[in-house]
């Protein structure tokens, strides 16, 4: 099974792969939050997880890092 | 669709009625923008057909739009739909962006430029990037653009001379690469550069209207494009926005600043709950004790009540004609319970008034500094429980302070089934500072055990009812998905100017519903309804276990939240039938005002059910108390 925003702690950086929610997806596709990878600053337990790119903080809550599918870099392709 | 919407649209086209509108992402400084570039304030409206504000002003002979601020031109919400609309309609724009957000900033510049609205670049925060080592060649970003660009540090007024000279410079790129998808709309279709890139983008209001060889696209399928192309526009511009990135953005060093730090404490829930509970303990010192007891208490009472009111009825009583027939016109205004030119005035002049100017204050000092979407973060967990999400803590704060002015805050919690809920847990538990002081001093009598009881019983019954409503309204709710700016110090005179707008805005609403319903209760009042309703409230006082008199304390409680708490000081009770009688008047329905908002905000159905559900908790959990007391007769 893939792993789920919902699964990374803080400080790991990971890149958002698949966001199923089309508007949200849209709404981070703008923001640049799809390019490359997003730090997570902080995940507060069953709460929201606050990422960051390029300087820009996100809080995004609970129920949607569940649904956002992310992958880990591999050791050679991390930033 | 008027004015220049073409390629190549040039500063000679703007005739002297132009528009000009202001836009750009949130918190990039563009209502300080709009203070320096504004001549003459015109108006604080809302959107037509919406709740969103908009201000109007003049600069030269451009009318001047600010605008909500968005990261894009769609339609993902209210603000958004607000901003598109003003852009569509512009014939120039200033563009205002972040130096230290390019890459976020720029996505909303690109998508301007792609629709060819003529476009001045204001690229604002220059002193930020530089202290936080980030370098911008603004030569080479206005060469990438193909627009002007003109640095400014918006807070202390600098490169605005540069801003205003060159707005008539204002332009669009010929063509951009966006071209290459108009392809994929319909050949016959006849649209403007604006709208064909909206309607590529996937825009379902614009396809809903689109002209198509002069049969209109069927309103059953509004997509005239591939719904997937959505995402390839959007990607093909961040890759276009990152390439111009990499070429005029220099990072020196990336180092933590205090702002960073402080937002790791307030996000971190074992730091972040003292701190905001901190937070909110000042502002309730601040609204609830300087403002909504010392100085309300000084104006409605040593000001108002003893030189404004005997004056206006020695005065009403001295013009009007001693006659039969006048006495009811004298009850109406003048009448000792909701006079429309005393007891209503008193209230909004002397209570309201400050009240609102010490909320909206204390609101913009927290959205300023960037304190509340971090509430927002840290309450998310506890409010999804009852279906709302972090943002609703807007109103659930400003409720304690008046829960009429919450109510119109809960605009900001997202769907409407958040706001909904939100306003249905203010209507029915969450007790107003003008309330809140009589009670705390009733039971400052009573002792702290029973403070306690009462929190309690309010939490669990928010709670309950809340996850009540979550469970039977139809549909789910939003998750939380909020930008966290930097924490900075806020402004005085931004807040201010804040402020005296959102003061305004709120008292012309509220002003005319306010003597409607004045007059309205007066009126009742004189033809003996308010004691009829107090005889039909019999049955139900007795099943609370409290004397009849109780029936009057509920009246007065629907006129002003604070007279009933007050008029119990007066009875007669025991321990816990003042207990008792605090929790059914914090329960039972708001002030007669709250409700009229409600009713403005809402639906009527909404609103009676919130009505009625009020009278079943309030009287379901004081009858409940009654029996666990053992008070009833």
């Amino acid at each position: 099974m893939s792993e789920v925003l919902a699964d990374v702690g803080s400080g790991e950086s990971v890149q958002l792969v698949d966001v199923p929610d089309e508007n949200t997806r849209a709404r981070l596709l703008r923001l640049g939050f799809l390019d490359g990878s997003v730090e997570c600053r902080h995940h507060i337990r069953k709460g929201p997880v606050i990422v960051r790119h390029n300087g820009t903080e996100l809080a995004l809550g609970a129920a949607l890092a569940e649904e956002i599918e992310i992958e880990r870099p591999t050791a050679e392709a991390s930033d | 669709m008027d004015g220049c919407h073409d390629a190549g649209c040039d500063a000679s086209e703007i005739d002297a009625d132009s528009t000009l509108a202001l836009v750009g992402c949130p918190n990039v400084g563009k209502s300080v923008v709009f203070g320096e570039l504004a001549e003459q304030y015109v108006d604080v409206s809302n959107y037509p057909g919406t709740t969103v504000d908009t201000t109007l002003a003049e600069f030269g002979d451009y009318q001047l739009t600010d605008t909500p601020g968005v990261y894009g031109i769609s339609a993902f919400d209210e603000e958004e739909r607000v901003t598109r609309e003003i852009v569509l309609e512009a014939d120039a724009v200033v563009n205002v962006v972040d130096a230290t957000h390019l890459d976020r900033d720029l996505f909303l510049t690109l998508q301007l430029l792609d629709m060819g609205i003529p476009t001045v670049v204001a690229l604002n925060m220059m002193d930020e990037a530089e202290a936080g080592g980030i370098d911008v060649d603004v030569e080479a970003l206005e060469e990438a653009l193909g627009v002007p660009v003109v640095p400014t540090v918006a807070i202390d007024g600098e490169g605005f001379d540069e801003l205003r000279e060159r707005v008539p410079e204002a332009t669009a790129p010929e063509s951009t690469d966006i071209e290459a998808y108009y392809e994929e709309l319909p050949d016959e279709l006849e649209a403007s550069r604006r709208e064909k890139t909206l309607l590529v983008e996937g825009d379902e209001d614009l396809a809903r209207e689109a002209d198509v060889g002069g049969v209109m696209a069927d309103g059953g399928s509004p997509a005239l494009v591939d719904p997937g192309l959505r995402e390839e526009v959007y990607g093909q511009r961040r890759s276009r926005v990152q390439s111009i990135v990499d070429s005029v953005q220099n990072v020196t060093r990336t180092d933590e600043s205090i702002g960073d730090r402080l937002s790791d404490l307030m996000i971190n829930p074992l730091t972040g709950t003292p701190i905001a509970l901190a937070v909110l303990g000042l502002i309730y010192y601040f609204i609830g004790d300087l403002v909504a007891q010392r100085l309300v208490d000084k104006l409605e009472g040593e000001i108002l009540a003893a030189h404004y009111i005997p004056a206006v009825e020695s005065f009403v009583g001295g013009l009007l004609p001693e006659a039969g027939w006048i006495e009811p016109i004298e009850f109406l205004l003048i009448n000792d319970n909701l006079g429309l030119l005393t007891v209503t005035v008193q209230y909004i002049v002397g209570t309201l008034l400050p009240l609102v100017i010490a909320f909206y204050l204390a609101i913009g000092v927290l959205e300023d500094s960037g304190v509340l979407p971090r509430l927002a973060v840290l309450t998310d967990r506890g409010l999804n429980r009852i279906g709302l999400n972090g943002r609703a803590v807007v109103p659930m704060i400003v409720g304690v302070g008046c829960v009429t002015m919450a109510v119109i805050t809960t605009r900001m919690v997202g769907s409407k089934r958040e706001r909904t809920i939100s306003t249905a847990l203010l209507g029915l538990g969450i007790p107003c500072s003008a309330q809140l002081g009589v009670i705390m001093g009733l039971m400052a009598g009573l002792g702290l055990i029973y403070w306690f009881g009462y929190l309690g019983i309010l939490l669990v019954v928010l709670g309950v009812a809340g996850v009540f409503l979550d469970r039977t309204l139809p549909g789910e709710s939003e998750a939380l998905v909020t930008e966290l700016p930097r924490m900075r110090i806020p402004r005085p005179g931004n807040i201010l100017r804040k402020t005296y707008n959102r003061a305004k805005m709120f008292l012309r609403e509220a002003i005319p519903l306010f003597a409607v319903t004045a007059l309205a209760i007066s009126a009742l009042d004189y033809v003996g309804g308010l004691a009829a309703i107090q005889d039909g409230l019999r049955p139900l006082t007795s099943l609370v276990g409290m004397p009849t008199d109780f029936g009057q304390i509920l009246v007065l409680g629907l006129i002003r939240r604070d007279f009933a708490a007050a008029g119990m000081t007066d009875m007669a009770l025991s321990s816990a039938q003042v207990f008792i009688g605090l929790v059914v008047i914090t329960l039972f329905v708001p002030c007669i005002l709250a409700m009229v908002m409600i009713l403005k905000e809402r639906d009527a159905k909404s609103a009676i059910l919130m009505w009625l559900g009020s009278w079943v908790v309030a009287f379901g959990v004081g009858g409940l108390l009654a029996a666990a007391f053992g008070v009833i007769a």
